[in-house]
């Protein structure tokens, strides 16, 4: 035994071992825990049919508009207006991915396999990143797809993908989405609750856009309000509000909020209990 | 031993003894549960920061506000808005005053304890509606007072004693209420955090914004009707439309909502097992 172990194994595994080892390891924790995959696919159904859904409403409410409402029509506003919602979703499941592991304590017997903390949370980043750039372009895509042909099926204008613009906003889309799992995943690290990761999210996303949205947009708000994570992420595809940051800032935006949250994760990862 | 079997009544124990340690042993699992007061206190934080920095921003950005703006500016909704970020937080404590007991394994001692569990479930929600009553009411007057205060002239301001104000004030506290027993229900209903949060926030804040992207009439009518959109009628100032609910018609439509709840939560708590 003692012998086939220092023949056969390296004493002390390389860091490529182990972070395969861990990816593994989180790669079965995503696949098998019931309630994620069973988010995700609910994520992308209930996106895409909610997204048609507004399509076929405008198609019906399209001659009730005057000729102003007609010319402001945007079909591609309309069709990806359905993120602002699903985004929620997708911070969700990143929150899901880690409080799911405090909230069963399967998280004690992670950090035993793997003591390197920073590892396991860069492996579930890693991960939840790919999947959710994954299920999001097929989202997006899908929608775009469905809920263009909805709109020009009823005789309403329509864009296809090769026009301008459309690409880089569908692309935004994606980024945003997939942002929005990584602070869900950083959020839940920092909650470690479900209750408080839930709330977080879903005051960070739905509802403090809207209170702040509300309030005057005098000198002081255009500071402040489209730095806020939805907004920032809003323009990214494409909503036209007044005073939002355009694409580059609004990414640098987003991707501050990504490095601010990941190093506050890594930071009370690695000084908390589990 | 048998000394102590004869002063116990052979027929059980009367119904006002059973009631009070029910009642007692509720509150000590409302109280002693670290989450309550905690999240009480962030509700408080909210409710009263939120005051001050929306009267804030509306006083500050008065100036540069429009015409039509400031005609349907409602001074009230001002300083009561925290309740929108504060009912994420009231729903939770609802949701985990009974998933908390599921997830723990205590609601098995529970109901061996006491397997009258409409008793169970009637004393939980009486304990749980005075106590986020009494503390949201008081959150709700002490926004207003710090609202106003902050909202001078020419900001649009109100006195408590102006035409419908008080109303609205103390439905605050009642709203917040009703939103955490629905919340206390539909833990029941569902039985684990997770699924229960989800639903609750689908229900208060996905669906609102959700059919305000559908432009058809019909879908703007049935907004009105929604949970939240119904129930906070009663902590806004009197709205003129055509299908507006009035504040206490409002109010009972949300009231419905609980009730319809609270019936399903007590046939399932009785049929299902723990």
């Amino acid at each position: 035994m003692t012998q086939a172990t220092d023949a056969g194994l390296p004493r002390t595994p390389t860091p490529v071992l182990r972070a395969r080892a861990a990816m593994g390891a989180e790669w079965i924790k995503l696949r098998s825990l019931r309630s994620i995959p069973v988010t995700l696919a609910v994520t992308v159904v209930l996106c895409i049919a909610f997204a048609d859904n507004v399509c076929s409403n405008n198609v019906a409410n399209y001659p009730t508009l005057g000729a102003a409402g007609k010319a402001a029509f945007d079909p591609l506003f309309v069709n990806l207006n359905f993120v602002q919602v699903g985004v929620i979703f997708f911070g969700v499941l990143g929150a899901l991915m880690v409080t799911n592991e405090y909230g069963n304590g399967l998280i004690r017997a992670t950090f035993t396999a793997t003591p390197q903390r920073v590892l396991v949370l860069a492996a579930k980043t890693g991960l939840l990143g790919l999947v959710a750039f994954l299920a999001s372009s097929v989202t997006i895509l899908v929608a775009f797809l469905t809920g263009q042909a909805v709109l020009s099926s009823g005789h309403l204008p329509s864009v296809s993908l090769g026009a301008p613009g459309v690409a880089g906003h569908l692309f935004g889309a994606i980024c945003y989405l997939t942002a929005a799992g990584l602070i869900g995943v950083f959020i839940g690290v920092l909650a470690r609750s479900t209750a408080i990761a839930f709330t977080s999210v879903f005051g960070l996303f739905l509802v403090l856009p809207i209170l702040v949205d509300k309030l005057p947009h005098n000198a002081a708000w255009k500071h402040a309000g489209p730095y806020l994570p939805s907004n920032a992420g809003d323009s990214l595809w494409g909503m036209r509000v007044q005073d939002f940051l355009g694409t580059t800032g609004a990414a640098l935006t987003l991707a501050a909020y990504l490095v601010v949250l990941g190093a506050a994760a890594v930071v009370s990862l690695r000084s908390r209990d589990v | 031993m048998s000394t102590h079997a004869a002063r116990v009544p052979r027929a059980g124990i009367s119904l006002q003894v059973r009631l009070r340690a029910t009642a007692r042993s509720e509150w000590v699992k409302f109280r002693s549960v670290r989450s309550a007061p905690a999240t009480l206190l962030a509700a408080a934080l909210f409710v009263l920061v939120g005051a001050i920095l929306m009267a804030t921003g509306y006083r500050n950005g008065w100036a540069t506000m429009s015409q039509s703006e400031r005609t349907s500016f409602d001074p009230v909704y001002t300083s009561l808005s925290g309740i929108e970020l504060a009912q994420l937080l009231v729903g939770a404590l609802g949701v985990m005053t009974v998933t908390g007991e599921y997830a723990s394994g205590l609601i098995r001692g529970t109901f061996i304890a006491t397997p009258q569990r409409a008793q169970v479930l009637a004393i939980k929600a009486l304990i749980f509606t005075v106590a986020a009553w009494v503390v949201c009411t008081a959150l709700s007057f002490g926004a207003f007072f710090i609202g106003q205060s902050v909202l001078t002239s020419p900001a649009k301001h109100v006195a408590i004693g102006d035409p419908g104000v008080l109303t609205a004030v103390f439905g605050g506290g009642l709203y917040l209420t009703l939103v955490g027993l629905l919340s206390l229900f539909i833990g029941v209903l569902l039985r684990r955090t997770a699924a229960a949060l989800i639903a609750l926030f689908v229900l208060l804040l996905i669906l609102p914004v959700a059919a305000a992207m559908l432009p058809s009439k019909f879908s703007s009518n049935l907004a009105e009707f929604l949970p939240s959109n119904a129930g906070g009628q009663i902590w806004k100032l009197p709205q003129s439309g055509a299908y507006a609910l009035s504040p206490w018609q409002g109010f009972g439509v949300l009231a419905a909502y609980v009730a319809v709840t609270a019936l399903a939560a007590f046939v399932l708590i009785r049929r299902r097992d723990v």
